[in-house]
């Protein structure tokens, strides 16, 4: 609640005001007072400055009156002299005891005071001496005790004077001190006065400054506002009578500045739509401008192509019957061929069982040169056993011949023996003659066998030739065999050809017939594109001219809300 | 004076002090004297261990003492045993006394001469101080007031050189009943011959400031006045006069030693109440006789008025008889 409160107009008034007044009110308090206590500490001073001088002046007359009496007494003494002189002297002393009973004295005040008394006491006791002599009736006597009494008696007198005096003195000086207090209360209250009016003035000046810096700011804000400055406002803090109306017109501002932003949005959008507007129907211009020169291309090449799919329709005709004739021709090619084909199957076959006894023929002949050569390597082997033998048989005849020699050694016993072994050498000898003869007819088979090789090798390359011949003649007819089958081969795809030739000739025809419907068709189509492409280039023409426009107010209200700054 | 209050110091002491603390005496002297009061009384308010002065014995040096001890930011009540000048009334708040003033011995004296001696005339020799004009006045006053007659009426002052002219002087003037000596016991034993001389014989009357005369022969008879004498009725007094008889063997026991004492003992009184504070100590002995009730002491009944005096405080009248001061017929 406190510093809502503070920040309004009204409070800061209130402040301002209520701070004077209390400055005021505090002043007249202080100065109610500081006259109170002025007044107080006068009637105090003045009556302090009235005892004062009523008791120095007092206690100078009595001790004047006091010794006065003494002295009258002591010349001519009588009842009244003795009175005032006694009533004197009590005064002095009263006056004296009063005197020091005053408050603020000083030291050296006191102690004159204490002084004054003293003396006093001395007085009065010696000038009764004095008396009670001269009353005795001793007069000398009396003056030397008077002589005792007077020099106090004119100390007294003149202390008595110089207090006074002082006392005077000090009177002044207490209505000095007096004055000096109103001086300083004076000052105090001016130092009061100038604090509460720069205190005043400090609160006046805020309070002003309070209201008229923010009522700038709002002036500022409206000259904006009205110079079309749209921008957010600052008002910084300010009372809250003024917040309010701030408040108020930064909400005015932004609500135009929305407002304005809105506007100028839209603006740029239409702007830009009706541009890209403007560009697209220039380019649809442009593109049915195309369109329809295509057109125009596309139709006179209809019309072109409607004759010249007659003038192929016509050549395929003829292209049809030729096809046709193609076919037949072809179609003998092939019987003769096959003619062909069968008269060299014949011929092949003959050839080819010559050649086949040929060729056994020859392999007869083979087979006898490899069992020549069997037998020629079997009398080789049979000559190696031979050698064996002739071998085993010598070596016998040695054994034989040891055995002999042994058996005579042998003496008697050994005659038997001796026989055996000459019938071993006997048989040894007979079995190398054998082996020597089967040698020599070996010898013998082999030169036969030589001679029955080198006739076959003869033999053999004579057949060699035979079938070379064979062989020549049968691959002979196999080519020819087989040329003739390429040939009915080729015949037979020609005639395939041929009729393939003509259905695609017929195929041809029937689609050259629809395609010049079409064409015909197509070329009349293509003059109705041709016109509505035309139409359409001039409406589009129109639009782009439009679309300017639109372009152009959106320029003019974009120009128009230029003015507002957001 | 300082006999009695050693007396109570070592009484109290002896009995455990006040709350375990033992009580100490600073002594300090005046002579007597104002000018030495004032050094003495500023050494015993610098002492923060001093919570309460007893003293001082005259009245000049408690008048001159009183300021010392009533200023400045701890002030110190002094209480004084025989100071009995009437201006200490208003010498402040600190101030106060356990004996009666003078006003009170003169009207006393003045009532006993006429009431008790039948006295119808007087003579008075007074110092001419506060003293001797207190007691005095009082007495004159109260004397003409009863229908008695003032034969002379004479100051002097203690150096004076013979009081023979005066007292020659009053039998020239037929003489007193009563002399009344408004002065000290060395004053009253000059001029108690001096009558002899002269040859008067009147009752001799006197203050409290004649305490001590009792000794001297020639006293036999003096009439005295007293805030106390040691043959005061009462068990308290006797046990007190007992002890300071056994304590101070031959010491003469005036109305000073005993007012120290029950100062003494007014004092424990108050630092077992409010502690050992000056200031309460001091109110405390204020409300004695106002808030608290009165202390009944060896002297009396103590009970103080605003003035820090003890106005109930009865003022007798004693008789020297062999040397010795008792009670006289009231």
């Amino acid at each position: 609640m406190k510093a809502p409160r503070v920040n309004t107009v009204r409070s800061r008034l209130l402040l301002g005001s209520g701070a004077l007044i209390g400055g005021i009110v505090a002043i007249a308090v202080l100065a109610l007072l500081s006259l109170r206590a002025l007044r107080q500490a006068v009637t105090e001073e003045t009556a302090l400055l009235s005892q004062v001088a009523q008791l120095s002046t007092g206690i100078l007359a009595a001790a004047f009156d006091e010794v006065r009496a003494a002295e009258l007494y002591l010349s001519e003494p009588s009842q009244q002299a003795r009175v005032q002189f006694q009533q004197s002297a009590d005064e002095t002393y009263e006056f004296g005891e009063r005197l020091r009973a005053l408050p603020r004295l000083a030291e050296e005040q006191r102690a004159a005071i204490a002084r004054i008394g003293d003396l006093q006491q001395q007085v009065q006791a010696a000038y009764s001496y004095a008396h009670a002599l001269r009353d005795l009736g001793r007069d000398q006597r009396a003056q030397a005790a008077v002589g005792a009494a007077r020099e106090p008696a004119t100390q007294m007198m003149r202390l008595v004077r110089t207090l006074s005096a002082n006392l005077s003195a000090q009177a002044e000086q207490g209505g000095t001190a007096l004055l000096v207090r109103a001086d300083e209360r004076e000052l105090l209250v001016w130092v009061v006065l100038a604090l509460s009016i720069v205190l005043a003035g400090g609160v006046s000046i805020v309070t002003l400054r309070s209201v008229e810096v923010p009522t700038e700011r709002l002036g500022l804000a409206v000259q904006r506002f009205s110079a079309g400055d749209l921008r957010p406002i600052h008002l910084g803090t300010m009372p809250r009578e003024l917040a309010v109306l701030g408040d108020a017109m930064s909400r005015v501002g932004t609500q135009l500045r929305s407002l304005v932003q809105e506007v100028v949005h839209e603006s740029e959008r239409i702007s830009a739509t009706a541009t890209d507007l403007s560009a697209v129907s220039q380019e649809l211009a442009a593109t049915a401008s195309e369109v329809s020169t295509a057109m125009v291309d596309v139709s006179r090449g209809a019309e072109t192509q409607v004759g010249g799919l007659e003038a192929a329709q016509s050549a395929v005709e003829r292209l049809a019957a030729s096809a046709g004739s193609n076919a037949e021709l072809a179609r003998r090619v092939a019987e003769r061929g096959q003619d062909i084909h069968r008269l060299a199957a014949r011929y092949q076959r003959d050839v080819a069982a010559a050649a086949k006894a040929l060729l056994d023929l020859g392999g007869v002949v083979q087979q006898s040169a490899r069992q020549v050569d069997a037998l020629d390597q079997r009398s080789e082997s049979i000559n190696e056993f031979v050698d064996v033998i002739k071998q085993i048989s010598s070596q016998t005849n040695l054994l034989a011949l040891n055995a002999a020699i042994e058996a005579a050694r042998a003496g008697e016993r050994g005659v038997g023996f001796a026989v055996v072994a000459q019938e071993v050498r006997e048989l040894a000898d007979s079995s190398g003659a054998a082996a020597e003869e089967v040698a020599e007819h070996i010898r013998i088979v082999r030169q036969q066998v030589s001679q029955v090789a080198e006739t076959m090798a003869t033999g053999r390359i004579k057949v060699q030739g035979v079938e070379e011949v064979a062989q020549g003649a049968a691959r002979a007819l196999e080519a020819i065999g087989g040329s003739v089958s390429e040939v009915e081969e080729a015949a037979g795809r020609l005639a395939q050809a041929a009729e393939g030739n003509l259905t695609v000739v017929q195929e041809i025809r029937a689609v050259l017939q629809r395609v010049a419907a079409a064409a015909h068709a197509h070329a009349s189509a293509s003059e109705e594109v041709t016109a509505a492409a035309q139409e359409q280039g001039a409406a589009t023409q129109q639009m782009a001219a439009q679309a300017g426009e639109l372009s152009q107010a959106a320029q003019r209200l974009r120009g128009l809300v230029k003015g507002f700054r957001v | 004076m300082r006999m009695g209050a050693e007396l109570a110091v070592a009484e109290i002491n002896a009995r455990g002090g006040v709350h375990g603390r033992r009580l100490a005496l600073v002594i300090q002297d005046d002579s007597a004297k104002p000018e030495v009061a004032v050094t003495a009384a500023r050494a015993l308010y610098a002492n923060p261990r001093v919570v309460a002065v007893i003293g001082h014995l005259t009245s000049a040096a408690t008048l001159a003492a009183a300021p010392i001890y009533g200023g400045g930011r701890h002030p110190l009540a002094v209480v004084s045993p025989s100071a009995s000048a009437p201006s200490l009334s208003r010498a402040g708040p600190y101030v106060f006394r356990v004996c009666p003033t003078d006003v009170e011995h003169g009207t006393r004296l003045a009532q006993f001469a006429i009431r008790r001696l039948g006295a119808r005339s007087a003579a008075i020799l007074y110092q001419n101080d506060e003293y001797g004009r207190g007691i005095r006045s009082t007495f004159s006053q109260e004397f003409l007031r009863l229908g008695g007659r003032l034969v002379s009426d004479d100051p002097y002052v203690p150096e004076l050189s013979s009081f023979e002219p005066y007292l020659r002087r009053l039998r020239q003037r037929g003489g007193a009943d009563v002399l009344l000596i408004a002065g000290t016991a060395a004053t009253a034993q000059r001029i108690l011959p001096t009558l002899d001389t002269v040859g008067l014989k009147p009752r001799v009357l006197g203050g409290d400031a004649l305490s001590g005369l009792e000794s001297f022969p020639r006293a036999e008879g003096v009439l005295m006045s007293s805030a106390y004498l040691p043959d005061r009725p009462g068990e308290r007094n006797a046990a007190f006069v007992a002890a300071y008889r056994a304590a101070y063997l031959g010491q003469p026991l005036d109305h000073r030693g005993a007012a120290a004492y029950d100062i003494v003992y007014l004092l424990a009184r108050g630092l077992d109440a409010v502690g050992a504070d000056r200031r309460r100590l001091r109110d405390y002995l204020a409300g004695i006789g106002r808030t608290s009730p009165p202390y009944q002491g060896v002297t009396g009944t103590i009970a103080f008025d605003e003035e820090g005096d003890v106005p109930g405080k009865e003022v007798v009248v004693g008789v020297v008889r062999d040397g010795r001061l008792v009670m006289a017929q009231n």
